[in-house]
């Protein structure tokens, strides 16, 4: 190992950001949660660790697999860092916000770790800001989620924005119908998750019929929908697909800017979804910005369970399609200004840098301090040399 | 990052690259000239379909391609979809193209000596560890797989391994080189695949070729 690497290289997935970036970030970050906050939802600070038993269990069961782990010297217990904030969130309503009102509505920004990166983002340190919605089961619930994280999105500045809706749980009733299970059908579900209908009629015997149905729904919603209300369901299903449609008319009236799509066979990443799941694309580059949807805060083995449903939006993502403004705020301050004019600036939201020594060419100076203005006694003037 | 209305389709080299072009023509899509030609270094063509663009790469980077949304359409064998699971990628059509076969071949002469299903571990030269590794664990059999990414016929006769895991089409090339076939591993045949997020934010574009290339492939079975 060199002397560099020694110093500088970072465990695979983790990074530096730095000055500008940072504050963008974290500028960003304000805007989207303060857009959860003026919806009605209230921030709650969860620790980064907890106890493995209460982190992994109910709806933390789906993200065990990427949870670091450590042992607590001082209890000799393991702990778990978190890998996703929704399991936080719902233990806090289960337990210490048990008896608070419902609709409970809470929001949350923080950092989880995970033990592995994926395709797209290999970052291990993802930064999340999200908003969970406990104890409604009502479609409306689904559309304020929805609705809300794409203001939220769209005060960012980003416009063209796509909404793919999910049923994670429509595949598992078909399958059960037939007396199939996904668990031990891991074929089946490798072909449902690649779309390969070929594969799909070779795999699901009785039951291909139905899926193939649901496979071809995939696509603009509208088209979609018609596709399934064509086809006889069973009770069961019916009411999956009628609360879809209600979902989907719900974002046409509330939305119509965004373009909608359905999927009803997509899997991959809900994993302890139970009801309507969701993603949030943007269009161009055509990236995951948001993903979230049902759920029950006991999780997915029990049918018992307050309702509820959330969405994470991955400001890693919305971040790389964002324009950092120009840092032109910053005004330099010659030695020997008075402090005075300095708490003026700040009040009139300006950014000083002040020199601390004198210097030969003020306009350089100010220059390498990447201020566009320079304080020179009484008033600001542009940096000689800048455009 | 992609710009407005570029569709990109990534096809690979080699075997499949003789058969997809029938199926291009089929659907509309007619390259510019020097897509035919073998020699040519470029690697990415232009076609008569405005704002989509062929992109020529290696089998195994079609599938990277598209996973990563370089490409948003791709031409890719069965074999490459198996030795990875990549997420983004959807498989929506069978193309039916590049049939051929991944099996499991030794030497003759160590065919009587040891037979697969009583080793507890083996080494096997192959161009696709994961599939290997997965199919020999599922017999309760440690590969320890070396990757070779050409010429894996070699392999034995030189002491590298006593197996390989390869692609065969008529069998000939194992046959020349003293190997016989023991087990299948997988029938193999090109994939049209697309890109997840392509086809959520785009789905009447990328959902229309994904319905040529349907239409296409279907007609050709009544023929």
């Amino acid at each position: 190992m060199t002397d560099t690497e020694r110093n500088t290289l970072l465990p695979a997935g983790l990074s530096d950001i730095l000055p500008e970036d940072a504050a963008f970030e974290a500028e960003t970050v304000d805007r989207l949660i303060s857009c959860f906050s003026m919806h009605g939802y209230q921030r709650v600070k969860p620790p980064l660790l907890e106890f493995e038993e209460s982190l992994l269990s109910g709806v933390g069961v789906a993200v065990e697999p990427q949870t670091f782990r450590l042992m607590d010297p001082v209890s000799q217990r393991m702990m778990g860092m978190r890998a996703d904030i929704t399991p936080q969130i719902s233990r806090i309503a289960q337990s210490r916000l048990v008896d608070a009102p419902r609709p409970l509505r809470l929001s949350y920004a923080g950092d989880v770790l995970r033990v592995r990166g994926s395709q797209l983002r290999p970052e291990r340190q993802l930064t999340q800001v999200g908003a969970e919605l406990i104890g409604s089961a009502a479609v409306e619930a689904d559309a304020e989620i929805i609705v809300m994280a794409i203001r939220a999105i769209q005060s960012t500045g980003i416009e063209k924005l796509t909404v793919d809706l999910t049923m994670p749980r429509l595949v598992q009733l078909v399958l059960s119908r037939y007396g199939l299970s996904e668990n031990n059908n891991q074929k089946l579900r490798q072909a449902l998750d690649r779309k390969d209908a070929k594969a799909v009629s070779g795999l699901a015997g009785k039951a291909g019929h139905e899926l193939r149905i649901l496979l071809s729904a995939t696509g603009v919603a509208h088209d979609g929908l018609k596709i399934l209300k064509l086809a006889k369901w069973a009770d069961d299903r019916a009411k999956e697909i009628e609360r879809i449609s209600c979902v989907v008319d719900l974002l046409t009236k509330n939305v119509p800017e965004i373009q909608l799509t359905i999927d009803p066979v997509e899997h991959r990443g809900f994993e302890y979804h139970t009801g309507i799941g969701f993603t949030i694309f943007s269009q161009d580059p055509a990236v995951e910005f948001a993903g979230g949807g049902r759920y029950r805060v006991k999780g997915v083995e029990t049918e018992d369970g307050e309702r509820a449903t959330g969405v994470t939006l991955y400001i890693d993502s919305i971040m790389t399609a964002l324009k950092r403004p120009e840092p032109n705020k910053r005004v330099y301050i010659p030695i020997g200004s008075p402090f005075s004019c300095i708490a003026r600036l700040h009040d009139e939201g300006w950014i000083t840098v002040s020199a601390l020594q004198p210097v030969d060419d003020v306009d350089m100076a100010a220059q390498n301090q990447k201020c566009y203005y320079v304080y020179d006694g009484n008033e600001l003037r542009h940096v000689k040399g800048l455009d | 990052m992609m710009k407005g209305n570029k569709l990109v389709l990534a096809i690979p080299k080699g075997r499949i690259f003789r058969e997809a072009t029938p199926l291009l023509k089929a659907v509309g899509i007619e390259p510019e000239a020097e897509f035919d030609d073998p020699e040519s270094r470029k690697l990415s063509f232009t076609t008569n379909k405005y704002g989509l663009n062929i992109i020529r790469v290696r089998s195994f980077d079609v599938a990277t391609f598209v996973a990563l949304g370089g490409a948003q359409l791709g031409f890719v064998g069965s074999d490459v979809l198996m030795e990875f699971d990549y997420q983004e990628i959807y498989a929506p059509l069978d193309l039916e193209i590049g049939k051929c076969r991944l099996i499991v071949a030794q030497t003759k002469e160590t065919l009587e000596i040891d037979s697969p299903s009583r080793s507890s571990s083996m080494t096997v030269a192959t161009k696709y560890p994961e599939v290997t590794k997965r199919y020999f664990a599922e017999r309760g059999v440690q590969a320890e797989c070396i990757k070779l990414n050409g010429a894996m016929e070699l392999a034995p006769a030189l002491n590298l391994s006593r197996r390989i895991v390869d692609l065969v089409d008529t069998g000939k090339t194992l046959a020349v080189n003293g190997l016989k076939e023991i087990e299948q591993i997988a029938d193999v045949s090109s994939r049209l695949i697309v890109n997840r997020a392509a086809l959520k934010t785009r789905p009447k574009l990328i959902g229309g070729w994904i319905k040529s290339f349907t239409e296409v492939v279907n007609g050709q079975k009544v023929k």
